[in-house]
C-alpha cells in the first residue's frame, strides 16, 4: 500500500442496544442464564471502497447514515463487526467538538499529548507549537485548562493541531461549521494546501455546497449502505435530487 | 535509545507522558504535595504499630542482626508490597476511567494509560523502599538480600497489573467492581500476613487450610519475600520464590491478553 491510501473491505459495523441493559452487578448476576434482551442495530453493512492517495473524500449522507460510524471506524476508535479498514501513513482525525482533548490539562499539555497519540516527538511537538498557537488564534487561552474553552477555542485549538501535525491522512466531521467566517475560511485554505502536498483528506458533511466545492470524489451513504460512489457533482447530483423528492428526512429507526 | 518499531516508540512516548500526568496531576492543588503520599503509609504503621505493638505488647518476630525489632519496621516492610498491589489494581480502575471519553474521541493504545498510571506507582514506591532501606541501614539492619525486595516489588507490580488490566475493564461495564475490589483488599488485608507474622498461625487450633492459604496466596508470598530480603536478611524459600514468579508471569500474561482483547469494546461503553 502507499501512502495516504484507504481500503474499506466488507465492513460492517453492528452496535449492540441492551434493552434494560444490568447497570449493576448484582442485576447481571440475576439475570444470569436468561436470554440478553439485545436489539442488534446495524449501522453500517458490507461498505466496500478504496480512496486513493491524495484524494479530498466526501461521505455524504442523511442523519443517522451511518458516515460518522464509518469515520470513527477509520480514525481506528471502533472496530469494524465484520471487514476490514487499512489505512496507511499517519493519520489525524477530528471528529467532534474538542477531539481528543482531556479537559483538566491546558491548552499546550493537551497539544502534547496529541501529538504522543500521533506518535509524533516531544521536539516535534515543541516546534510546531507556536504555528498552532498562531493558527488556532486562542494566545494566552494555551496555557488554561480546555475545559474553560469556550466551543469556539476547542474546535480552533483541534483543528489547528490536526492540521499542523503533517498528517498523511486527515479525518475531518462537519466540525469546521462552529466557527466563525474568518476561520472557517482559513480552514478552507489550510486543507487547500494539505491537498496540494498530497494529503489524503476524508470530510463527512450533509453540506452538498461545502462537498461540491472542495471534494475530487464523494460516497454516498444511506441506512448504512453505500447508495453510489463517484464524482463529486455527479454523486451530490443524485443525492439532492433524493432529498428533494423527501426520501431523505426519516431517521434511521432499527431495523 | 533502544531501536522501537515507530508504534513501540509511541507506545513509550504515551507511557511517559501519562505517568508525568498521574505524578503532577495528583497532588496538583495540595500544598504539601508528595508529602501526602507518604502520610498514608506513615499513618497505617503508626496506628497498627500502637494497636499490636504498645496495646496487645505483641513482640515483632527477631531481625538479623536482633537489634532492629520494631513492630513499626516489621509493618512496613509488608506494607510497602501490600500498597504496590492495592495501589496498582485500584490505580488501573480509575486511569482507564480516565482517559475512556479521551477513547471515544481519538486513537491510542489504551493499555499505555494503565502502564503509565503503573510507572507513577512504581517511582512512589521506589522512594518509599528508599526510605525503608535507609532506616534498615541506621539500625544496621542491611545485607545484599535487599535485591529480594526489589524482586518481590516487580513481581507484585506484574501481579496487580494482570489484576487490573481485568478489573478495569470489568469495571467500565459494572461500576460495582471498583467497590468489591474495595471490599476484597479490606479482608485480604487481614488475610495476608503482613500486621502479623505468619507463624502466628502454627497453633493446633488454626486449620490446616487457613494456615495454607495465609501463606501461599500470592500477595503473602510477595511480602514474605519483601520481608526475607530487608527484615529477616536471608534468602527466601526458592519454591516461594519460583511460585510467586509463576502467578506474577501468568496473571500479567491473562490479564493483558484479556486486556488486549476488549479494549477495543471500551470506546463503545455508554
Amino acid at each position: 500500500m502507499t501512502i495516504g491510501e484507504i481500503t474499506v473491505s466488507g465492513v460492517s459495523k453492528r452496535f449492540r442496544l441492551e434493552r434494560n441493559r444490568p447497570s449493576s452487578l448484582k442485576e447481571a448476576i440475576l439475570r444470569l442464564g436468561r436470554n440478553k434482551d439485545v436489539d442488534d442495530f446495524w449501522v453500517l453493512r458490507d461498505v466496500d471502497f478504496h480512496i486513493e492517495p491524495g484524494t479530498f473524500f466526501g461521505l455524504i449522507g442523511h442523519n443517522g447514515s451511518g458516515k460518522s460510524t464509518l469515520l470513527r471506524l477509520m480514525a481506528n476508535i471502533h472496530r469494524p463487526t465484520a471487514g476490514e479498514i487499512t489505512t496507511e501513513g499517519r493519520m489525524s482525525a477530528l471528529l467532534e467538538l474538542g477531539s481528543g482533548f482531556h479537559p483538566d490539562l491546558t491548552g499546550r499539555e493537551n497539544v502534547f499529548l496529541n501529538g504522543a497519540m500521533l506518535g509524533l516527538t516531544r521536539k516535534h511537538m515543541a516546534d510546531a507549537m507556536d504555528d498552532i498557537i498562531e493558527f488556532s488564534g486562542i494566545g494566552d487561552f494555551i496555557d488554561e485548562p480546555v475545559k474553560i474553552y469556550s466551543s469556539g477555542m476547542y474546535v480552533r485549538l483541534g483543528f489547528a493541531v490536526a492540521v499542523n501535525v503533517d498528517p498523511e491522512i486527515l479525518l475531518v466531521d462537519e466540525v469546521i461549521a462552529v466557527g466563525d467566517e474568518e476561520f472557517q475560511r482559513r480552514c478552507m485554505d489550510h486543507m487547500n494546501m494539505l491537498r496540494e502536498r498530497g494529503t489524503t483528506i476524508v470530510l463527512v458533511s450533509h453540506n452538498a455546497a461545502l462537498m461540491r466545492s472542495l471534494c475530487d470524489r464523494v460516497g454516498w451513504l444511506d441506512h448504512g449502505q453505500l447508495l453510489e460512489l463517484g464524482d463529486a457533482d455527479h454523486v451530490i447530483d443524485a443525492y439532492l435530487e433524493h432529498v428533494s423528492s423527501g426520501g431523505g428526512n426519516t431517521l434511521t429507526t432499527r431495523d | 535509545m533502544l531501536t522501537l518499531s515507530p508504534s513501540a516508540r509511541k507506545s513509550v512516548n504515551l507511557i511517559i507522558h501519562f505517568a508525568e500526568r498521574e505524578s503532577k496531576s495528583r497532588y496538583k492543588r495540595s500544598l504539601l504535595g508528595w508529602f501526602w503520599s507518604f502520610a498514608n503509609p506513615l499513618t497505617t504503621v503508626a496506628v497498627y504499630s500502637f494497636v499490636f505493638g504498645v496495646v496487645y505488647n505483641a513482640q515483632p518476630p527477631v531481625t538479623a542482626n536482633g537489634n532492629a525489632e520494631n513492630f513499626g519496621l516489621f509493618l512496613f516492610t509488608g506494607l510497602i508490597a501490600w500498597s504496590v498491589f492495592t495501589g496498582v489494581v485500584t490505580g488501573c480502575m480509575g486511569w482507564l476511567q480516565g482517559v475512556s471519553d479521551l477513547r471515544k474521541k481519538i486513537y491510542f493504545p489504551t493499555e499505555t494509560a494503565l502502564l503509565g498510571g503503573a510507572v507513577a506507582n512504581a517511582i512512589q514506591t521506589a522512594l518509599e523502599a528508599v526510605v525503608l532501606l535507609v532506616i534498615m541501614a541506621l539500625f544496621a539492619n542491611i545485607s545484599w538480600t535487599a535485591v529480594f525486595l526489589v524482586f518481590s516489588l516487580l513481581l507484585t507490580m506484574a501481579f496487580a497489573l494482570g489484576i487490573g488490566f481485568i478489573v478495569a475493564v470489568l469495571n467500565a461495564r459494572y461500576r460495582d467492581i471498583q467497590y468489591l475490589i474495595g471490599v476484597l483488599i479490606g479482608v485480604g488485608f487481614f488475610l495476608v500476613p503482613i500486621v502479623y507474622p505468619p507463624s502466628l498461625l502454627d497453633r493446633d487450633d488454626v486449620p490446616e487450610i487457613g494456615r495454607q492459604f495465609v501463606t501461599w496466596n500470592p500477595p503473602a508470598l510477595f511480602v514474605e519475600i519483601a520481608r526475607d530480603g530487608v527484615y529477616f536478611l536471608q534468602t527466601p524459600d526458592p519454591l516461594k520464590l519460583l511460585v510467586a514468579a509463576a502467578w506474577a508471569v501468568g496473571t500479567f500474561t491473562v490479564g493483558w491478553f484479556y486486556f488486549r482483547a476488549r479494549s477495543m469494546e471500551i470506546s463503545e461503553e455508554p
